[in-house]
C-alpha cells in the first residue's frame, strides 16, 4: 500500500517538476536535435540503420556534443543506400542499437528533443526502446516541420508540395543550404532551424518553453 | 563516436587560414567548435559570453564597430573576426551589431592558440591580418559618424556652426606633420659621387639640390640609375647636369591626398615639401604616405596605376563602388569623398590617354586633357558623369586632329566602359565642339560672356571649374589665365548673378521647406541643385571676379578670405553649409545606394530634428548669400 503511495508521490511530483520546467524560458533549457535513418517508413518492419544528434543550449550548438552512431551491423538496406549514402562498409564499426540508445536516453532526461517531423522519429524511437526495454523521457518535443506550417498558415500562404522539407524551411530562414545528407548533418541542420523559428517567434522576450511548444503543435 | 563533420570540414576547407590546416588539425578543430545562432536579440549576450574567441561567420551578415560607433567591417560568411583581441590579449571593445541573423562559430581561445602552436601558416595569417587591421583602425579613430543608417533619425556630422574638427582619414593629415626627415641638401655644383655618398651615409633615396637656400632640383637614386649610369656619364660631373629642375614642390599645409595626387599625377616617388617662402623643409616620398596609411585609397590608385590594357582598367574600375561605399561610411569628411573619386577618374583618364598612345603613337602636338565640372572641382560623386575637353596647340594639321578626335572618343568610351556616365549635355572631348585651341576656347567664352542665353550662362559655368589632367603646363596656364581675364568682364558677372538669382531657394513661408520635386515626391528637397550647386555658383562668381583660377569651391573660399566683397562671416557659413550638405547628400547617397531612388533629393521629413533645422540654416545661408550676390553684381551691366 505504502509503495502504491509513494509510486504515486513520486509521479505527482514529476507531474508539477514537469510542469515548473515548461513555465521557466525556453532559453534555459536544453534541446536534443535528432535525426534517424532509417531502411523503410515502417516502425514496426523497417530498422533504425544511424542516429545522429546535437546537443543546443541556445543560443549555442556545440560540436563537441555531438553524437552518430551507425546501429546496425547486417543491414537491411533496400533502397535507402541511394537516400543517404550508407554503404556496406560503413556498418563494419556499427554500435550495438541498445548501446546508442541508452546514450540518447541519459541526454533527452530533461532535455527537448526536436526533429523535423518528429513522429516519425519517436514512433522509430519507442519501437526500439521497447525491443530494450529502455525509457525515452524528453521533458517535450518539439516539431520544426508542424512549427513551419503553423507558421505558415498563420501567414495565409498556400503551403506547397516541398515547402516544409527541411532545405525548404532552412532557406526561408536564409540557412545555408548543406549538401550532405546524413544523419548528423540533418540532425545539425534541424537544430539551427530549430534555433531560427525560436528566436523569430521570442525575439528577446522571456517566453516560456510552455508557450513556444504551443506554437508547434 | 564523434560523426566525421563532413559539411563543417568542407566549409572550412574553403576558409583561410583553415584550409592550410593539416587534415587531421582541420578534423579535430571541426570537433571543437561552437556553433551560435545569433540575432538582434541575444547578439550582446554572445558577444559578452563567449569572449575572447575566434569567430567564423557561416551564415548572415553583421557590422563589426568600433566602440565610437564607426564601421571596422561588415561580416559576411567566411570571414573571421576576434582576433585582435586573442593575439593582444587586449579587452574586446569592438561591438557586433546584426544586419541579418546567422551562425557564427566559435573557436575558443585555448584552441585558436593549440592551432597557432601546430600551424605556422595559420599563425602568419593571423599575424598579417591583425597589422593590417590595427592599421585600419588606428588610421580611422578620428570623430564618428553619428549614424550610419540614415535617413532612420540620422543626424548630420558635424553639429551647426562648427566646422568639421580633424580629419578621419589618415590621408587628410597636413604634410607638414609627416614630414619627418630633414632636407638633405647639397649645392649644384657638387659631383655626382658625392651624392650618392650623401644618399648612401644618410640612407635616403634622393637629394635637394639647393642654391642660396632656393630650390633648385632633385636628384633621386632612379636618375643616378637612368641619367648617369646607363649614359656612361663621369661621376665628376655636377649634379646639376642630371637633377631634375624645377621639381613639382609640396606645401606644409596641403594634405596627404594632395599629395598622392600630385605623385599619380606626375608619377613621381618624391616630393620636396616647402615652406611658405618656398625654403626646403624636407622629402616626402611615397613610402611615407605607404606608412602612413596603407588605406585602400593608396591601394586603389596605385592599382589602376598598375593596369596594363583597358580591359584590366575595367576590371579594376569596377571595384570603385563598393570600396567607395566601405570607404565613404569610414570617413567623416565629405570633401575627402569628392577628392578621392576625382583622382580616381584622373588616373583612369590617364591611364587611358597612355593606352591610346601605345596603340596609335605619342601625342602629334602639344595638349591638355581639361576636366571640368565636378572632376574639375573636385567634388565628384558616384553619379557624376564626365565634363572634360581638350585643349590643343594652333595650326593643327588633318592628321593631327584626327589623332586627337580618335583620343577624345576612345578616353570618353573608355571612362564610360569604367562606370563614369557620358555627359548628356555632351561636354566632353569625343564632341568635337569641346576640342579648340586656346584661341578657339576663348571665341567660346567670348560670344557667351558678351551674349549671354540662359543656357549657355548654366553651360559655360562648368567651363570655368577646370583642371589640367594630362599635358602641356605651360598651354594650360596660358589658357587659364586668358579665360580668367574673360571671367572678369562686370557685364558678364552681371548676368550670371541674374541668372543664380532667379534660382528659387526652396524654403518657404515661416522657414518651411518646400519641395522642388515633381510627381509623388514633390515634398522631396534637392540639395545639389538648390544647395551645393547653388553655394558652387557663388563661390565662382566671386573668384571670376578676383581672377582666380583655381577650381576647387573650398578653396576658393580660403583664397577669398581677403576678398573685400565677401566679408569672413559669409565665406565661413558659405564653407560650412557648402560641407554640410555635401555630407548629408553623400550620406543620403549611401542610403539610397543601388535602389532608384534620387540621388540628389531627400524627403525632409525623414530627416532627425537636428538635420532638419540645420538643413533650413543652411538653405538660409545660400539664400542670403543669392541675395548678396544679386546686390553686389546684379546691377551692373
Amino acid at each position: 500500500m505504502s509503495a502504491f503511495i509513494d509510486r504515486w508521490k513520486t509521479a505527482l511530483q514529476h507531474y508539477w517538476q514537469r510542469r515548473r520546467s515548461l513555465q521557466k524560458a525556453w532559453r534555459q533549457h536544453r534541446y536534443i536535435a535528432l535525426d534517424l535513418e532509417t531502411s523503410g517508413l515502417d516502425p514496426r518492419s523497417d530498422q533504425i540503420l544511424a542516429m545522429g544528434w546535437v546537443v543546443i543550449e541556445p543560443p549555442i550548438i556545440d560540436y563537441q556534443q555531438a553524437h552518430y552512431f551507425v546501429t546496425q551491423a547486417q543491414p537491411d538496406l533496400k533502397q535507402s543506400p541511394v537516400v543517404h549514402g550508407l554503404v556496406q562498409r560503413d556498418f563494419v564499426d556499427a554500435t550495438p542499437p541498445e548501446q546508442a540508445l541508452e546514450r540518447l536516453a541519459t541526454m533527452l532526461e530533461g532535455a527537448v528533443l526536436v526533429c523535423h517531423h518528429v513522429q516519425f522519429d519517436w514512433k522509430f524511437l519507442q519501437q526500439l526502446a521497447k525491443q530494450h526495454q529502455i525509457k525515452l523521457q524528453p521533458l517535450a518535443k518539439f516539431d520544426t516541420l508542424t512549427y513551419e506550417a503553423a507558421r505558415l498558415r498563420q501567414q495565409q500562404h498556400h503551403i506547397a508540395r516541398g515547402s516544409l522539407t527541411l532545405a525548404a524551411c532552412r532557406e526561408r530562414f536564409g540557412l545555408p543550404n548543406y549538401e550532405a545528407h546524413h544523419a548528423y548533418s540533418d540532425a545539425v541542420a534541424c537544430g539551427e532551424l530549430f534555433l531560427a523559428q525560436a528566436y523569430q517567434y521570442a525575439g528577446s522576450s522571456s517566453a516560456s518553453l510552455q508557450e513556444l511548444l504551443a506554437k508547434a503543435k | 563516436m564523434q560523426p566525421d563533420f563532413a559539411e563543417l570540414n568542407r566549409f572550412l576547407l574553403d576558409c583561410p587560414p583553415f584550409d592550410q590546416l593539416a587534415a587531421e588539425q582541420r578534423q579535430w578543430i571541426a570537433g571543437q567548435i561552437k556553433a551560435a545562432y545569433v540575432n538582434e536579440h541575444n547578439v550582446e549576450e554572445f558577444f559578452r559570453s563567449y569572449s575572447p574567441a575566434l569567430y567564423i561567420v557561416r551564415s548572415g551578415g553583421f557590422d563589426l564597430l568600433a566602440p565610437d560607433g564607426h564601421l571596422i567591417e561588415r561580416l559576411e560568411s567566411h570571414d573571421l573576426f576576434g582576433f585582435p583581441s586573442l593575439l593582444s590579449g587586449r579587452e574586446v571593445v569592438n561591438q557586433l551589431e546584426v544586419v541579418e541573423d546567422g551562425i557564427i562559430f566559435i573557436v575558443s581561445a585555448a584552441d585558436f592558440d593549440r592551432l597557432r602552436q601546430n600551424s605556422r601558416a595559420f599563425e602568419l595569417y593571423f599575424i598579417r591580418a591583425h597589422e593590417r587591421r590595427l592599421l585600419t583602425e588606428t588610421s580611422f579613430s578620428q570623430p564618428p559618424r553619428t549614424s550610419a543608417t540614415y535617413p532612420e533619425g540620422a543626424a548630420p556630422a558635424y553639429p551647426q556652426g562648427a566646422a568639421p574638427a580633424g580629419y578621419v582619414d589618415a590621408l587628410q593629415r597636413p604634410v607638414g606633420e609627416v614630414v619627418q626627415r630633414e632636407a638633405v641638401c647639397l649645392t649644384s655644383t657638387a659631383t655626382i659621387q658625392e651624392a650618392a655618398q650623401a644618399m648612401r651615409k644618410e640612407k635616403v633615396s634622393s637629394i635637394m639640390v639647393v642654391d642660396d637656400g632656393r630650390l633648385v632640383g632633385i636628384l633621386t637614386d632612379r636618375d643616378l640609375r637612368n641619367r648617369v649610369v646607363a649614359q656612361g656619364l663621369s661621376y665628376d660631373i655636377h649634379i646639376n647636369a642630371v637633377m631634375t629642375q624645377a621639381p613639382a614642390t609640396i606645401g606644409m599645409t596641403q594634405t596627404l591626398l594632395d599629395a598622392l595626387a600630385l605623385m599619380t599625377q606626375e608619377n613621381i616617388h618624391h616630393i620636396p615639401v616647402v615652406d611658405e617662402d618656398g625654403k626646403p623643409i624636407g622629402m616626402l616620398t611615397n613610402t611615407d604616405l605607404m606608412r602612413q596609411q596603407k588605406s585602400e585609397p593608396v591601394m586603389l590608385i596605385s592599382a589602376l596605376n598598375k593596369v596594363q590594357d583597358r580591359d584590366a582598367l575595367i576590371a579594376e574600375a569596377a571595384h570603385i563602388p563598393d570600396y567607395m561605399h566601405s570607404f565613404a561610411a569610414r570617413v567623416n569628411d565629405a570633401a575627402a569623398v569628392g577628392r578621392l573619386l576625382a583622382s580616381l577618374t584622373d588616373t583612369m583618364t590617364r591611364k587611358l590617354i597612355d593606352f591610346y598612345e601605345q596603340e596609335h603613337g605619342v601625342a602629334p602636338a602639344a595638349y591638355v586633357w581639361l576636366a571640368f565640372g565636378s572632376q574639375g572641382r573636385e567634388d565628384q560623386t558616384l553619379s557624376s558623369d564626365q565634363d572634360n575637353g581638350l585643349l590643343l596647340a594652333n595650326d593643327l594639321n588633318e592628321k593631327q586632329l584626327d589623332w586627337f578626335a580618335g583620343l577624345g572618343e576612345f578616353v570618353c568610351q573608355g571612362l564610360a566602359d569604367c562606370g563614369v556616365p557620358k555627359c548628356p549635355g555632351d561636354i566632353m572631348a569625343s564632341n568635337p565642339d569641346c576640342r579648340r585651341t586656346r584661341a578657339g576656347w576663348l571665341e567660346r567664352f567670348e560670344s557667351w560672356t558678351r551674349s549671354p542665353t540662359p543656357k549657355a550662362l548654366m553651360y559655360c559655368q562648368i567651363f570655368f571649374d577646370s583642371r589640367n589632367v594630362r599635358g602641356n603646363k605651360r598651354l594650360y596656364q596660358a589658357y587659364r589665365e586668358d579665360v580668367a581675364k574673360l571671367g572678369r568682364s562686370e557685364f558678364f558677372l552681371g548676368n550670371l548673378a541674374r541668372l543664380q538669382s532667379r534660382v528659387q531657394v526652396p524654403l518657404g513661408l515661416f522657414n518651411r521647406f518646400r519641395g522642388t520635386e515633381s510627381g509623388k515626391d514633390s515634398d522631396w528637397v534637392d540639395i545639389k541643385r538648390f544647395g551645393i550647386a547653388l553655394i558652387n555658383d557663388i563661390v565662382r562668381l566671386y573668384s571670376l571676379h578676383e581672377g582666380l583660377t583655381e577650381p576647387r569651391t573650398l578653396i576658393r573660399l580660403q583664397l577669398l578670405e581677403s576678398s573685400k566683397l565677401l566679408n569672413r562671416k559669409d565665406n565661413q557659413a558659405l564653407a560650412e553649409a557648402w560641407q554640410f550638405m555635401t555630407q548629408l547628400r553623400l550620406q543620403h547617397q549611401l542610403a539610397v545606394w543601388g535602389t532608384d531612388q534620387p540621388k540628389n533629393a531627400l524627403d525632409p521629413d525623414e530627416l532627425s530634428t537636428l538635420t532638419r533645422r540645420q538643413l533650413k540654416s543652411a538653405f538660409r545661408i545660400v539664400k542670403e548669400s543669392q541675395q548678396g550676390v544679386g546686390l553686389k553684381f546684379g546691377r551692373i551691366g
